[in-house]
């Protein structure tokens, strides 16, 4: 095909030329000697030319005397004159600023060299093979002050992202997304039985790049929505050439990635069991009295609540294995891409299909995207895109839902002596075993539930371009994103844990969404070159509006087994449907002007109305100003080690809406009273309702040395103000929390990254990336002074983190009798003559009547009871760094990679553990954690685990400290070995390229706790689904 | 040019999208504006409806009140050592658990209802005599839901009247709508709470109708409603007169001794002076189902049985009058051959709304009954030497034991006597506390395990501090001027 190109751009050329002779040559890179293909030969003079082939190599027809310019994105052009010539080989030398990456940015592109915001960069290479069905999920450890963290490791769960801490009480603390510059609906819209992402939409392998806008200069262009950080994604266009068809398959294989809670075995399990009721026999003899003696009473308890296997009775399994699977993901994509110098077109077509891990977990997507654009005049451009998908999950309830969660189930509830099924006719045992959990065998259960959710999502745009002159254009895209989810939650017929409502025969409930979006926008845009003096600008208008409708059926009574429509349920259990529009209008505009590629200045500006705040306080305006200085181009600055460098910094604001639509409104609610209709104000009006108001600077230096390391170093501080808040206001209004501008809170932090080049031979690559952020967080101020609002684990008060933990403090086992011990927690204040002696912190005694020499807490060691919460300094689930690194190597046709990622100086809030770590509160039949075994016994005073006895009521099941771990980790996320197969070969079969590949992620992971170390950002982790493991084997091949 | 066109066309759809006017004036359609809620007689009678909705919940006569009135005295006690049941009959609440300050919100929140249609229905214009009488009502319901809901804080937060003459911290004075800036006004003392209360009674008597109004108060529900303040502050002639114009010239009816076990499943029946309503379909879980008080109290629930059960004190009550209906409200769950085999009494008294194929989850909350209306009259009568005073009390025990025997009117006759009859509807502890009698527990008796616990106390009467509730911490310190109750640390 190629051949024919050149082909017939030879004989197109042949026809408007005399005295042609051909020239042949092959074009490399003076670095590193590797062949550049798509270099452009051009003659001089003429406006077409052809391009080099793969291997660099090119022919072109030529006149006599003629001369070729040799020209390749990234390096330098050059002029040849041919003489008497056949064959020109040239070498091209890698132009240092043409290296400069255009990146994708607020409403438009730019040169990352004359950038002066703070954007990171993910491309496409970055994510390619990696096996995950959303992009979001490759970005861990990848970006510097990006952390991400899987809802659940449910397939098609929410992948939260976070960029640079937490702004936000209530309005929510993700990022806006952007596709193909235009605001985009995300999150998750189900009803939360199964968490379903909107942005599950896109294929992986659709997407070009991410850019994640993080200071305000790269993202108050967002203005009311910019707070939380920009994520943009760049969907692939068509590549000038002729058109290419990639295939690629692959399919993988997925278990858990960590050895999550291990439990003690069986042997141990009924030991403990024993300890427990023992040591409760000991304390309360009148509970024996009946049986004798004690270790009769502690041999029936034990043999009651730990029944032995009875296997003439019983048939008995391992409950991993009914419950769990190796899931399996295939993945099928064909895309073609291509085009001319007038029209581009890129098109793709996936399957994904994801067998979960949990025996009902799966998902199945189709996805398409269809970008094409096309210069229709010399000054008239339009183009569009068009991007569908189709996605149907079916799985199971996660986290709290304990008595459907499989992993629920499996750690907490089965134990190895739970049965099965009945020996006698081989029917599941249905009775629930265990009086703390309805729990029964889940083979009946899941089969008479419903928990599924369907996505179609359906992205349209189209865009104009027209050039008034090569210096003015205007540009207008208008945009639709019609995002539709219906999920269903059911327990029918038929299922066994039935009676928990045994007055109805079955509830189903069926909700449906529309999401229906526009946008509109229309920008000016000028770009001018007067010598030295760069200046460009933009100005413009966008238009939004959200449409949402909703509608909920619930019905009961099935009377058909096996029933999964509403339409089966013979009564209605409730229903309702409404709908709700929101606008936003804006005008924005930017101007950007730079010096001889030294000086570079940039100004943004907002204007923002929004339909969310009443209509005096709903225009808001949002502005950045940033500069930098390129001081490598500086001519005093003349060193040859020094490639690039350049200084920058930015100030500017942004904000965040309400994510309550009319949260400023005086509102009624009705509802019913009996069966009549009864009206109630359900909102206090606050008609000085506004955004958060974001302050944010940013400083940072960039700079590639010795050409092998590019460094970036930055340092940002973030505040935020009118924090948007349901504040708890007098009850004596008749509310107790309305939505309000209250406090403050602030975000600093540090970003680092290092890449290093170590390598860049014809036959080898190898290159070292590593990235470092940090970020510390603080509530500067809350509605009142002194406020603390206590949201059990967390506390928020000034001076503290977003997610500060205030609970008991547990002080350990005490030695002498094996019961725990918890500070005291009362606090004082310096000056004040204390009520009790008080131990501080460090151990001084101060006796009763004595007084503080500073602000603190009593650590005295006390009961549970007479223990207070407290705020535990420096325990936070914000991590003090994280970040990852990666290799990548290549050796001629292999290459391999891995990136890691790590997180540390972070504690999370391990609440599973009051199940498995009880210290014996519940002496049912559970699992216990095998740590657990180290109890404190009269032969073991040095147990670092409380004496074990029924029913404690001072031990694990509590909320102290014992549930904070330290949460720092590092994990090998994705790992690929891709070889391509050799060119000649290749070609040989009919093929442009060929390549095989295997790519793992979660292969390894070092952390210190019981359960996987990749949590929400809020530190809470209670029985999700955790983190998997994969490795998938993949085949690409174009042709 | 064609280019042109194509981009004015482009501008053109995108800016037309915008023009319709008010792109930036969106209303909510799952709520209503206020601006738009109450402008016709039709939306006030909706809007008193609203009145009742958190009344009925189980923060107020759904569960947590009746729970103050019942097991914080000797009547109920929770099965087990755990949760919030526990905590009340152990009087374990402190200021850090705002969980008990749940009831003060509530009620702020009805009160909040009621000066909201106070306010609001002085712009309805009415001019037909009907609808001027309906307007009145519904007025008038706002008078004396709010009269209800003052004087249940001053029970609950405030000292007995008779302790200090009304001298200790009663309710907020909250007459109007107000803004969070407006709202941080100091508790008044329980005398001054008094007063407003009576107030609004007196409004109210005089907008109210005197028809039966299933659901809502009635000038009847508030005359007993004044009866009883009146008996509470100890102004017995009062108190008399208010109780016996009720039993003379109200439509209601005590239930005879046939039907008494049966009208706890009935609906609006005359016993009934006012009941709340729960609905008969849907959202069974809250609307006076799953976290109910009767959820609580009845014993084949999905778990391990009743929650909550009735004292052997109580049971004894009826050791000599085995012909009493009231002890066919005790069951026993036989531990070989009883529903759930846990050698436990339980009362059977809410049996759930039977004709409106209610189950046992879904009963009406009783507030005021005819019966209250007997026995306040015996009582006032009493103190105030009227000769009829026993025979109000007679006439309840002889409808409850139709072999009784007349006996004189005392005090402790008539305490006992409400103590039988009023169990699970919230009484008992107030009425030991009103009269300053003295609440004990003997773990004797009960056979439970609560001896050992360090908040429990077997015996205390009105001078204890923990006869008042606390006001929550979390509110305190954005409400500093609201005054905590003597006695809690903060």
């Amino acid at each position: 095909m190629k051949k024919f190109i050149s082909f017939a751009l030879a004989v197109f050329c042949s026809t408007i030329m005399l005295a042609q002779t051909t020239v042949t040559g092959t074009v490399t890179n003076s670095d590193d000697g590797k062949p550049i293909s798509f270099a452009n030969v051009q003659l001089k003079g003429a406006t077409t030319g052809v391009y080099t082939d793969d291997n660099g190599k090119y022919s072109i027809d030529v006149p006599a005397n003629a001369t070729l310019i040799f020209s390749s994105m990234g390096f330098i052009t050059q002029e040849i004159p041919v003489g008497n010539k056949k064959v020109v080989n040239v070498l091209l030398h890698p132009d240092a600023i043409a290296l400069d990456e255009t990146i994708v940015v607020a409403y438009g592109t730019v040169k990352k060299g004359s950038y002066s915001g703070s954007a990171a960069v993910v491309k496409e290479d970055a994510m390619k093979d990696a096996p995950v069905v959303s992009f979001e999920q490759v970005l861990a450890g990848k970006a510097p002050g990006v952390q991400v963290a899987s809802y659940s490791g449910q397939p098609g769960s929410e992948v939260l992202i976070n960029i640079r801490g937490f702004g936000s009480f209530n309005a929510g603390n993700q990022p806006l997304y952007v596709v193909d510059g235009v605001p985009a609906t995300s999150g998750d819209w189900s009803s939360g039985n199964i968490s379903t992402s909107a942005m599950n939409f896109l294929n992986p392998s659709d997407v070009e790049s991410i850019t994640i806008l993080k200071d305000a200069a790269a993202a108050s262009l967002y203005g009311s929505r910019a707070s939380n950080g920009v994520v943009l994604i760049t969907t692939k266009r068509g590549k000038t050439g002729k058109l290419i068809s990639t295939f690629k398959a692959s399919a993988g294989f997925s278990y858990f990635a960590y050895d999550n809670y291990p439990l003690a075995n069986d042997a141990e399990a009924e030991e403990l069991h024993r300890q427990a009721w023992t040591n409760y026999g000991n304390d309360n003899p009148s509970v024996w009295r009946d049986y004798g003696s004690l270790e009769n009473y502690v041999k029936e308890k034990v043999a009651e609540n730990y029944p032995a296997k009875d296997e003439s009775k019983y048939i008995y399994k391992d409950w991993e294995d009914v419950l769990f699977r190796t899931g399996v993901s295939q993945t099928y994509e064909y895309s073609i891409s291509g085009g001319n110098d007038k029209s581009k077109i890129y098109a793709s077509l996936a399957y994904t299909d994801q067998q979960g891990v949990v025996k009902i977990d799966y998902l199945r997507r189709f996805s398409t995207t269809i970008n094409a654009e096309s210069q229709l005049s010399k000054r008239f451009k339009i183009g569009g895109t068009v991007q569908y998908s189709w996605q149907y999950q079916d799985g199971h309830q996660d986290g709290w839902a304990s008595k459907d969660n499989p992993f629920f189930m499996w750690k907490v509830v089965f134990t190895e002596r739970w049965p099965y099924a009945y020996k006698a006719d081989n029917s599941l045992v249905l009775e629930p075993l265990n009086p703390n959990f309805s729990t029964v065998n889940p083979i009946a259960s899941y089969e008479a539930q419903v928990n599924d959710a369907w996505q179609n999502r359906l992205l349209l745009k189209g865009q104009a371009e027209f050039s008034f002159t090569d210096w003015l254009k205007v540009k207008s895209i208008l945009s639709s994103d019609w995002l539709y989810v219906r999920d269903r939650f059911g327990w029918l017929y038929g299922h066994p844990n039935f009676y928990a409502y045994s007055d109805i025969g079955g509830y189903m409930v069926d909700n449906h969404r529309n999401v229906d979006r526009m946008v509109s926008s229309t920008t000016l845009n000028f770009n001018k070159v007067w010598g030295k003096h760069n200046l460009s600008a933009m100005a413009g208008w966008e238009a939004e509006r959200e449409r949402y409708y909703y509608t909920s059926v619930g019905k009961i009574d099935f009377s058909y087994l096996g029933a999964t429509e509403s339409i089966f349920g013979a009564n209605f259990d409730g229903g309702y449907s409404y709908s709700r529009e929101e606008g936003l209008l804006s005008a924005l505009g930017s101007i950007n002007y730079d010096y001889a590629a030294k000086y570079y200045v940039t100004g943004t500006y907002r204007r923002d109305g929004s339909s969310r705040l009443a209509p005096e306080t709903r225009w808001g305006n949002f502005w950045s100003v940033s500069g930098s200085w390129r001081f490598s181009n500086e001519n005093f600055f003349d060193a040859k080690w020094l490639n690039d460098g350049k200084l920058r910094g930015s100030y500017g604001t942004s904000g965040t809406l309400p994510s309550n639509y009319f949260g400023y409104m005086a509102v009624y609610d009705y509802g019913k009273y009996g069966m009549l209709g009864a009206s109630y104000p359900s909102n206090i009006a606050n008609s000085g309702l506004t955004w958060e108001k974001n302050k944010n600077w940013n400083i940072g230096l960039d700079a590639t040395i010795f050409d092998r390391y590019t460094f970036s170093v930055e340092y940002f501080n973030k505040k935020t103000t009118d924090l948007l808040l349901d504040a708890t206001i007098p009850s004596t209004t008749g509310f107790s929390t309305t939505l309000m501008n209250v406090g403050a809170m602030s975000n600093r932090g540090w970003e680092l990254s290092l890449n290093i080049d170590i390598l860049k031979k014809k036959n080898w690559d190898l290159s070292f990336g590593v990235n470092w952020s940090t970020v510390k967080n603080e509530v500067l101020a809350l509605s009142q002074e002194n406020e603390e609002t206590i949201n059990t684990p967390w506390i928020w008060k000034e001076g503290y983190a977003f997610y500060q933990y205030y609970t008991r403090n547990y002080l350990g086992v005490n030695p002498e009798n094996g019961n725990p011990m918890y500070a005291e927690g009362s606090f004082y204040k310096k000056g004040d003559i204390v009520d009790q002696e008080v131990i501080l912190k460090n151990g001084t005694v101060i006796p009763e009547g004595g007084t503080m020499p500073k602000d603190g807490y009593n650590y005295a060691p006390t009961s549970r009871e007479n223990a207070s919460s407290m705020i535990l300094d420096g325990k936070t689930s914000i991590p003090k760094g994280y970040g990852g690194f990666n290799v990548d190597l290549r050796w001629k046709d292999l290459s391999f990679s891995m990136a890691w990622s790590y997180k540390y100086g972070h504690y999370i809030w391990d609440e599973g553990t009051e199940q498995l770590a009880n210290d014996g509160y519940t002496s049912y039949g559970q699992n216990i954690l095998v740590s657990q075994t180290d109890t404190w016994r009269d032969d073991n005073k040095g147990g670092s685990i409380p004496r074990r006895v029924t029913s404690n009521n001072q031990g694990g099941y509590y909320y102290s400290s014992r549930f904070l771990k330290k949460g720092d980790f590092l994990r090998l996320k994705n790992m690929t070995l891709s070889y391509n197969l050799p060119q000649n070969f290749v070609n040989k079969i009919g093929l442009l390229n060929a390549r095989v590949y295997v790519a793992g992620s979660n292969l390894l992971t070092f952390s210190g706790l019981d359960i996987d170390p990749e949590i929400q950002s809020s530190g809470y982790y209670y029985y999700s689904m955790p983190a998997l493991r994969s490795v998938t084997l993949g085949l690409e091949i174009s042709f | 040019m064609k280019t042109i066109y194509t981009i004015l066309v482009i501008s053109g759809i995108s800016l037309g999208m915008v023009s319709c006017g008010g792109f930036l004036d969106k209303y909510p359609t799952d709520s209503v504006a206020a601006s738009k809620a109450l402008v016709t007689l039709y939306d006030a009678g909706v809007a008193a409806n609203g009145l009742y909705t958190d009344l009925k919940y189980y923060t107020l006569y759904g569960r947590y009140f009746v729970e103050m009135g019942d097991m914080r005295a000797d009547n109920l006690y929770p099965r087990t050592l755990n949760g919030t049941s526990s905590t009340i009959y152990t009087l374990d609440y402190e200021s850090e658990a705002n969980t008990y300050f749940s009831l003060w919100n509530a009620y702020y929140t009805t009160i909040m209802k009621a000066n909201t249609l106070i306010q609001n229905i002085e712009t309805l214009e009415v001019t037909s005599d009907s609808d001027i009488a309906t307007k009145n009502d519904y007025l008038g319901q706002a008078y004396a839901v709010r009269a209800l809901c003052y004087f249940d804080i001053a029970r609950l937060y405030g000292y007995p009247y008779l302790y200090d003459n009304g001298a200790s911290l009663g309710a907020v004075p909250i007459l109007t709508p107000v803004a969070p800036s407006e709202s941080r006004v100091p508790r008044e003392t329980v005398a001054q709470t008094y007063s407003r209360i009576l107030d609004d009674l007196t409004n109210a008597l005089g907008l109210l109708s005197k028809e039966k109004n299933l659901g809502h108060f009635n000038y009847w529900a508030a005359k007993l409603l004044q009866a009883r303040v009146f008996l509470y502050k100890g102004d017995y002639p009062n108190a008399y007169s208010a109780a016996k114009e009720v039993i003379a010239d109200s439509p209601y009816r005590y239930v005879p001794n046939t039907e008494y076990l049966a009208y706890w499943g009935k609906e609006g029946d005359d016993e009934s002076v006012l009941e709340l309503l729960v609905s008969t379909e849907g959202d069974i879980d809250y609307d006076g189902g799953f976290i109910a008080l009767y959820h609580n109290l009845w014993f084949d629930d999905s778990n391990a049985g009743a929650g909550i059960i009735p004292t052997k004190k109580w049971r004894n009550l009826f050791a000599n009058t085995p012909n009493d209906v009231r002890a066919q409200m005790i069951a026993y769950d036989d531990p070989e051959t009883g529903m759930k085999k846990t050698g436990e009494y339980w009362l059977k008294k809410f049996i759930g709304n039977q004709d409106r194929g209610y189950t046992f989850r879904r009963n009406n909350p009783r507030v005021l009954r005819i019966t209250e209306a007997y026995l306040i009259a015996a009582e006032a009568g009493m103190e105030t030497n009227a000769p009829d005073a026993a025979s109000f009390l007679n006439i309840i025990r002889k409808r409850a034991d139709p072999t009784a025997q007349d006996i004189p009117v005392t005090l402790d006759a008539i305490q006992t006597e409400r103590q039988k009859e009023f169990i699970g509807e919230g009484h008992r502890f107030f009425d030991v506390m009103r009269r300053g009698g003295t609440i004990t527990r003997d773990m004797s008796i009960d056979e439970h395990d609560y001896a050992g616990t360090s908040a429990y106390k077997s015996s205390f009467s009105w001078d204890y501090y923990k006869v008042v509730l606390p006001i929550a911490k979390s509110e305190r310190s954005i409400y500093p001027e609201l005054q905590q109750n003597p006695g809690y640390k903060d």
